[in-house]
């Protein structure tokens, strides 16, 4: 296998585990409540997004990469996945309420697999770009 | 309204006000970009202020965007209200029309918690 396509897969590998690894950490203290998750969320997790925003623009503007259609295809799964932790923040907002119940059950495994795919599709679109 | 927890409440509040600090910066950027860069650009030459505020009023939008989905996703919010608010991040002058409606919102929570 070409090195740029095993480095891809590799570092699609390791963002998964790591994700897997919180997801099981929280599931655990989800059970009791969603504050610290909450806090989490605030700390770790939007902070660490607004960089991925930040560093990515920059990283791209300063390599010209904008008139390339990967950086394009990798944009649009960045902002689905940003919408999607904003959607999620709000049901867990809505959670905590009381007498607040989810408007439709969740389909965890679902958006868990749309996750996965779009976190591995980045990780070979930017590593390997392929077109 | 079902009886809410004042954390609960609070994090409400919280989230519209960090929606109207979105909003506000939005509607700024865009005003600066439509009504400073772009005429500095075409009618006096000058690229740099389009260079700069271009980036700018793009991550002002995507933050505005991400905070109405987080905002609205809380629950409590009608089609209407969504449609307006996101409406308004596509129009000059679009975002501070949404004050009135954010101030609206506020107070009904605050009124709700008292």
């Amino acid at each position: 296998m070409p090195y740029l396509w095993l480095k891809a897969v590799h570092v699609a590998a390791v963002l998964l585990f790591i994700g897997g690894l919180f997801a099981q950490t929280f599931a655990l203290a989800a059970a009791e409540a969603t504050a610290p998750l909450a806090r989490w969320d605030r700390l770790a997790t939007v902070p660490a997004m607004l960089l991925v925003w930040v560093t990515g623009a920059t990283i791209a503007v300063e390599a010209g990469w904008f008139a390339s259609p990967w950086l394009w295809a990798k944009l649009a799964f960045v902002l689905a996945l940003t919408g999607l932790h904003g959607i999620q923040s709000g049901k867990l907002r809505r959670l905590r309420r009381a007498g607040g119940e989810p408007s439709a059950a969740t389909p965890a495994l679902r958006v868990a697999a749309f996750i996965a795919t779009a976190v591995a599709s980045i990780a070979v679109l930017v590593v390997a770009k392929p077109f | 309204m079902p009886q809410q927890p004042p954390s609960a409440v609070a994090e409400d509040l919280a989230q519209i006000r960090r929606l109207r600090l979105a909003s506000f910066v939005e509607a700024t950027t865009l005003l600066v970009l439509v009504f400073v860069a772009v005429p500095l650009k075409h009618l006096f030459d000058y690229p740099l202020a389009v260079r700069l505020m271009g980036p700018v009023h793009g991550a002002a939008f995507i933050a505005y965007g991400w905070c109405l989905i987080t905002t609205v996703s809380g629950g409590g919010w009608s089609r209407g209200e969504i449609a307006r608010l996101g409406f308004a991040a596509f129009l000059p002058f679009g975002g501070f029309l949404n004050a009135g409606l954010l101030r609206r919102k506020r107070a009904a929570l605050a009124e709700a918690r008292a």
